[in-house]
């Protein structure tokens, strides 16, 4: 499977960055040498997963014409891992982003972006900074959150679901990744890459892992060892660095306050997904105010039963949804 | 004049103003170690000419709040201050005039909401990107071309500078750096012998009154220097942060005026810079730079009303 992408490694914003790509070939034609123009889409993928949660869309959107980019983010997979809790901001990984657009694609060049997740999450604010560099997007999952002085992150998770919210039990630097390396690396991936309930994800210490977990048909055997191989390798503390600078990208955020996302954006979201069940997001959706933030809102697709990670779910389905998208720019 | 306290960044920022309440806004931001009184003679100037004067306390200075944490003065919390303050006042753009570190946040306002200013005249520090590869520190470079005496590297340990002045009378303090006209660096040895002798009094140039040192005296002595400094400590961490903005350009019609005698205009790179085609490729709405003979680092208070009409003069064409 491996073998269909093209894999490199790019220097952007201090790190070294995982790049998988699948391309059409550009065979020469003589004239039309170097002429042929095809769009990128850069894909970007959440917690806790990697570039290759996109290996359907890369292959789908690359059939039909596209240039498909997925990194492993900053923290996971064959991407560096700086040392530093604190080098995990939105500024940090959206600076990667721009890097990574002007190496890859080119330095005044725009793409296509697809995110899901934390993915989505950073999409939100490189649309935000550099609404320069993306002439449109299909995010995933997680709806734009508007900046808001009187709600500082973590304390507001904490005031909604309580200290065993995954979010709250992963601040703690450390503290996580030795529980998770007690429960191991494949069951914990398991438990959250088939995390199907509606409700938030709580974690009290102490939880056992005894139930047996049955693979859905979306994820295989494969996949999983895929997952497993690469989270072995580097551990959980990248990836969960990111929720460690919820706080801090709030208190750097205010500069962008009341800013509003100025691409025009299709959003799509499965409406098993715990995301769509948080305290005031089917409203936040349904009355408009989702559209005030974001006003090139062209479409919200709510897909029936269907649950966080839609895009391995129904994979045609979402391909077929971006390529529709994107066919109109 | 007015004098409010504005709160929409978690913290209380606090701004003079004056002029017609449906007047024009034009925010002036301050540098080290300066206040809004700083402008003073603008901000009369300006609200006699129709324009609604703004003059904040940045974070950590005077009347403003001055939260403790050195990471809580990145130029991202500062330019977030200032939206605040400018969405507090008004839902349209808005000019701004910067000067020294003002100058610098006014910069970045630019470049990370454009939505909000209308046009900037910059005083003495010009544009300046974070380089593609942040893997050179900012400070570092700085140590390593002017020394560990150069005053920004002074500035980095926290709590060092602040022991040092408080053996020091906050009035030479103040006199010995508002009245700065080395065209060079400023170098403070360990010896303290940077702010002269007690007994050697420092006389006042024509444009600064012992009146006006003692204001900023006041002020300084209420709030100590640590705010102002940590401005500084956060040159490296703002590098780390500035990467999504590598490659984008100042889109906002700009004047940038600097002073002959600045010591900014001496510092690597910076005549060239301002000179050549840099500055324009990255800010393309910029004027001819304006270099003024004679004049030293604290330019709107050494030039005051040719300042102001500088600034008057350019923002009358939008």
């Amino acid at each position: 499977m491996d073998l269909t992408f093209d894999h490199s490694f790019v220097k952007v914003n201090g790190i070294k960055m995982h790049v998988a790509e699948k391309s059409p070939s550009v065979v020469g034609n003589g004239a039309f040498d170097g002429v042929i123009s095809r769009p990128v889409i850069l894909f970007l993928h959440g917690f806790p997963e990697l570039w290759y949660t996109w290996r359907h869309q890369m292959l789908a959107l690359s059939s039909l014409g596209y240039r498909t980019i997925a990194p492993d983010l900053r923290g996971y997979g064959d991407t560096d891992a700086p040392e530093s809790v604190d080098a995990y901001t939105s500024l940090h990984i959206v600076g990667d982003l721009i890097g990574l657009i002007d190496a890859v694609v080119g330095d005044r060049e725009k793409v296509f972006v697809v995110g899901h997740d934390w993915g989505a999450i950073i999409t939100w604010h490189l649309c935000l900074l550099r609404p320069d560099r993306v002439k449109a997007l299909v995010n995933m999952s997680v709806v734009f959150d508007p900046w808001n002085p009187k709600r500082k992150p973590i304390s507001t998770f904490k005031s909604f679901y309580g200290d065993d919210y995954y979010i709250c039990r992963f601040q703690e630097y450390g503290e996580i990744e030795a529980e998770f390396a007690k429960v191991g690396t494949e069951r914990v991936l398991l438990e959250l890459l088939t995390y199907r309930n509606p409700g938030p994800i709580l974690l009290p210490k102490g939880k056992r892992y005894e139930d047996p977990v049955s693979l859905p048909s979306w994820l295989t055997d494969y996949d999983v060892k895929y997952y497993v191989s690469k989270y072995e390798k580097n551990g959980f503390t990248g990836p969960v660095n990111y929720y460690r600078n919820m706080d801090r990208t709030w208190e750097l955020m205010g500069s962008l306050s009341n800013a509003q996302v100025k691409v025009p954006v299709k959003f799509i979201i499965g409406d098993q997904d715990l995301t769509y069940h948080m305290p005031g997001t089917k409203k936040y959706i349904e009355n408009g105010r989702f559209k005030s933030h974001v006003p090139l809102l062209d479409e919200v697709v709510v897909i029936e039963g269907v649950g966080h990670f839609l895009h391995e779910e129904r994979p045609d389905e979402i391909s077929k949804h971006i390529h529709d998208y994107f066919l109109t720019f | 004049m007015e004098h409010r306290k504005i709160r929409g960044n978690v913290i209380d920022i606090h701004v003079a103003i004056q002029g017609p309440s449906d007047g024009p806004i034009v925010l002036l931001l301050h540098g080290f170690p300066e206040l809004w009184y700083s402008w003073r003679h603008q901000i009369t100037g300006l609200a006699a000419q129709g324009y609604r004067a703004v003059a904040p306390d940045l974070r950590g200075y005077g009347d403003s709040d001055a939260p403790a944490e050195i990471s809580s003065y990145t130029c991202f919390h500062i330019v977030g201050d200032l939206v605040a303050v400018i969405s507090a006042l008004t839902e349209n753009k808005v000019f701004v005039v910067g000067h020294d570190w003002g100058a610098l946040i006014a910069w970045y306002l630019c470049l990370f909401r454009p939505d909000k200013v209308k046009a900037l005249v910059n005083l003495s520090v010009p544009f300046s990107f974070r380089p593609v590869d942040p893997s050179v520190k900012p400070v570092d470079g700085m140590r390593a071309y002017y020394g560990d005496d150069y005053y920004i590297c002074r500035f980095q340990e926290d709590g060092d500078i602040e022991a040092e002045i408080a053996e020091i009378e906050t009035e030479r303090v103040m006199k010995r750096i508002l009245t700065y006209r080395t065209p060079g660096p400023i170098i403070i040895p360990k010896d303290k012998s940077f702010w002269g002798c007690k007994d050697e009094s420092i006389p006042l140039p024509s444009w600064l009154s012992e009146e006006d040192i003692a204001y900023y005296v006041s002020k300084f002595e209420e709030k100590g220097f640590s705010g102002g400094v940590n401005f500084y400590r956060n040159f490296n961490r703002n590098n780390e942060l500035l990467g999504p903005w590598v490659g984008s350009k100042v889109q906002v019609p700009t004047k940038f005026v600097i002073g002959e005698l600045d010591l900014v205009y001496y510092m690597p790179g910076v005549k060239e810079y301002i000179h050549g085609p840099m500055f324009k490729e990255h800010v393309p709405l910029l004027e001819e730079p304006v270099v003024m003979e004679g004049v030293a680092h604290f330019i709107n208070q050494e030039k005051p009303q040719e300042i102001l009409q500088i600034i008057l003069d350019f923002i009358s064409k939008f």
